[in-house]
């Protein structure tokens, strides 16, 4: 399994989900940007499950070079990179803030994604699972510039999935919704449409399992983004979202 | 949505709620940060604390510190962060033939926790504290710096913050030693006993048993007061369990688990409601004696099996009254607070009595020591202060102390017995409320000499 932002709480979760459900697995590859906590974690799948992993290396926000992942390859990729910056009202004119969201979450992010579908397409099989958001639904005033990069990614996924299905490779868009996560935190969160990065990662791993393509982690938030989604746009700009 | 890490919070009794700054980290560096930038911190594991100890201006939560990081399946030795809970240790641990040597009556603490409250479980007259089997632990002090503590590194340090309840700084993981077990289930004997006298010889007649507790009928007043029973255990071995689950020995039923949805209206706790459910649980059991072999879970965390139960008590909630009473007054003084409560008629729903065996004379600020320990459950009500004024009383009058992890009312005399803690850094409420209340209590008492002089 190839795991891409492996510091996130959610795909440790995930980690751990299968690992206890399907046994150990024959490679791990943790991909990060702070190795003080990826080999923390790869010291506990160790002890716990007697897991072995490989840390990778990983920065978004620097020129990457795919030929250091020449090995890496695996049948099942779990990707939760993501980088929410700043709120539109302290970070909309802060370029450096604008463009390390787009390249984490959109520019430099699809790149290696499509590194790594290459490979699943080669192999003439695979399952890649991607977390995008709910804010990429429908831009709102609050965050837009992390919800049209976020966009950006479930389209992207999307058409890669329709490529993808003619070749055997499964891509599944997960919209988390609300988690209790270092993201989140000291955020004020409805509990009802909260999850737990546990909870999420169990729901996820179902949901894989069913090969489902397209899953919010809480149903309750398909319907919620339904609404979001379809109130017309001159009822739309006027509210505060 | 803009941050705030102002949040209301609450330990287990519910009681107090305050609002605070609580946060999380998982690196070193940032954990350090929180320490800097602030004063008045405190840690926090899974707030199974009842009262107040794990409460400040400024909380870290360990619920990120939560990885194992070595465990030495030959000797039983294991390391992890100190946000790991007791649940998550047995979960990796049985399965390899081990147990925890100390372990409280939920495994939902955390390792942080288990250290600086120096648990004790069923077995402290046999096996002693939590600390007993902990080699060492890392301790991050006041300028953020991380110092290795054990019995012969940082020795001050190391003694002061096993039951310091979080005032020496933030521990961030522990290595301690497992006990090896054959099967995960207990050899259990239940006794019925009639009153007070009863249970004590029965507790003495216990004494090379590894596992004793008593639930006592904390309603029953005259020649019935102390009515309860016993239940001793050891762990099973191979050949005492049945062959069925000889094939699987580590291996128990999974329980379903029921939990409290919301907070129950208060009322139906009351003397009426607690009276009959003792009553209940006192016949359900009809021979005087009763054996059996039970799994772990029913043994050691029989309340673990329904989720938030603390939410019964109702939105008030509740105090965990805990006290112990040396030895050679045990008798007299639990006579003497039995009546007090039967006499208030504030019924606890919950009451268990151990016995403790002598403690570590270098774990110095342990809560155990040789003697009888209640514990009782007690909704928050108007009349509830008089009644733990009332107790504290007769605790004090035989030279006992309160259980720091469960208190949120009791005296400064009974609970100001930390040593080497004080530090400007790590304070707690607990702390500030039982430092305020000794600097009131001794200038009321010195402007009554005063008075009395003249
Ligand atoms: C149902 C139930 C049964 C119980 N039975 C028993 C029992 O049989 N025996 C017994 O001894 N106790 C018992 N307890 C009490 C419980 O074991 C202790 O309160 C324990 O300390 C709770 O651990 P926690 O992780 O929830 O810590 P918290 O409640 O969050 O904190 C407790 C104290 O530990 C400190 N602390 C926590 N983590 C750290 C850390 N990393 N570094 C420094 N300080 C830290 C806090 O500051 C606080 O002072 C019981 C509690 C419940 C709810």
């Amino acid at each position: 399994m190839i795991v891409l932002g492996s510091n996130s709480e959610v795909a440790q979760a995930f980690v751990e989900e299968v690992l206890q459900r399907d046994g150990n697995l024959e490679k791990l590859y943790l991909f990060t940007s702070e190795p003080e906590l990826a080999h923390k974690f790869a010291q506990h799948l160790q002890v716990k499950y007697l897991q072995e992993s490989e840390i990778v290396m990983l920065d978004l926000t620097s020129e990457l070079n795919f030929s250091r992942f020449e090995r890496v390859e695996s049948s099942l990729l779990f990707c939760a990179v993501g980088y929410l910056g700043m709120g539109s009202e302290e970070g909309l004119y802060d370029t450096k803030n604008t463009t390390r969201v787009l390249d984490i979450n959109f520019s430099r992010l699809i790149p290696l994604l499509t590194h790594f579908a290459e490979k699943m397409e080669r192999r003439r099989g695979g399952t890649m699972i991607v977390l995008s958001s709910v804010a990429g639904d429908r831009g709102r005033q609050s965050n837009f510039i992390y919800g049209s990069a976020k966009a950006g990614l479930t389209a992207y996924l999307s058409g890669l999935r329709n490529y993808m299905h003619h070749r055997r490779v499964h891509i599944m868009t997960v919209k988390p919704g609300f988690m209790r996560t270092k993201m989140t935190e000291g955020l004020p969160l409805n509990p009802v449409l909260t999850v737990t990065p546990s909870r999420a990662a169990a729901n996820i791993y179902t949901a894989y399992r069913n090969k489902r393509n397209v899953i919010y982690v809480l149903p309750v938030w398909r319907l919620i983004m339904f609404v979001i989604k379809n109130i017309p746009e001159f009822i739309f700009v006027k509210l505060k979202l | 949505m803009k941050k705030n890490f102002v949040q209301k919070i609450a330990n287990w009794g519910n009681y107090p709620v305050v609002t605070k700054n609580i946060r999380t980290a998982d690196t070193l560096s940032a954990i350090r940060s929180f320490v800097e930038q602030h004063n008045e911190v405190i840690a926090r594991g899974n707030g199974r604390c009842y009262g107040d100890a794990a409460l400040a201006e400024n909380i870290f939560s360990t619920a990120r510190l939560n990885k194992f990081i070595n465990f030495d399946r030959i000797n039983g030795i294991i390391e992890c962060e100190s946000g790991v809970l007791l649940a998550d240790v047995l979960d990796l641990i049985i399965k390899q033939g081990y147990f925890l040597y100390v372990t409280p009556g939920t495994k939902f603490i955390t390792v942080g926790g288990a250290i600086a409250s120096d648990v004790h479980g069923k077995n402290h007259h046999s096996e002693g504290c939590f600390s007993d089997y902990l080699i060492s632990f890392k301790l991050m002090i006041e300028d953020g710096s991380v110092h290795n503590c054990s019995e012969s590194e940082n020795a001050q340090l190391f003694w002061s913050t096993i039951g310091g309840m979080g005032l020496t700084g933030i521990i961030l993981s522990a290595v301690f030693k497992l006990r090896n077990i054959e099967t995960a289930y207990i050899r259990q004997e239940s006794i019925k006993a009639e009153n007070l006298d009863q249970i004590f010889s029965l507790f003495e007649e216990s004494d090379s048993w590894t596992y004793n507790v008593a639930w006592i009928d904390c309603l029953q007043t005259g020649n019935r007061i102390g009515r309860s029973i016993l239940m001793r255990g050891e762990h099973a071995t191979r050949n005492e369990i049945d062959a069925k689950k000889r094939e699987t020995p580590y291996v128990i039923k999974e329980r379903l688990l029921p939990s409290v949805p919301g907070y129950l209206p208060s009322v139906l706790l009351n003397r009426f409601t607690v009276k009959l459910f003792n009553k209940l649980y006192y016949a359900q059991q009809r021979q005087k004696k009763t054996e059996n072999i039970v799994d772990y879970e029913r043994f050691f965390f029989p309340l673990d099996a329904v989720g938030n139960w603390n939410r019964i008590y109702g939105k008030k909630g509740f105090i965990q009254y805990q006290m112990v009473i040396p030895k050679e007054h045990g008798r007299q003084g639990m006579q003497e607070i039995l009546s007090a409560i039967a006499e208030s008629g504030n019924g606890s729903f919950l009451a268990v009595l151990k016995l403790f065996g002598k403690n570590n004379p270098f774990a110095y600020n342990s809560f155990p020591m040789e003697g009888y320990t209640l514990a009782l459950d007690f909704k928050v009500n108007l009349q509830l202060p008089t009644l733990v004024a009332q107790l504290d009383t007769i605790v004090e009058k035989y030279g006992g102390r309160i259980y720091l992890t469960k208190d949120s009312m009791s005296k400064n005399s009974l609970t100001n017995y930390l040593r080497n803690v004080e530090n400007p850094k790590f304070v707690s409420l607990q702390h500030k409320r039982i430092l305020n209340s000794t600097i009131t209590s001794q200038t009321t008492h010195g402007t009554n000499s005063k008075r009395n002089r003249q």
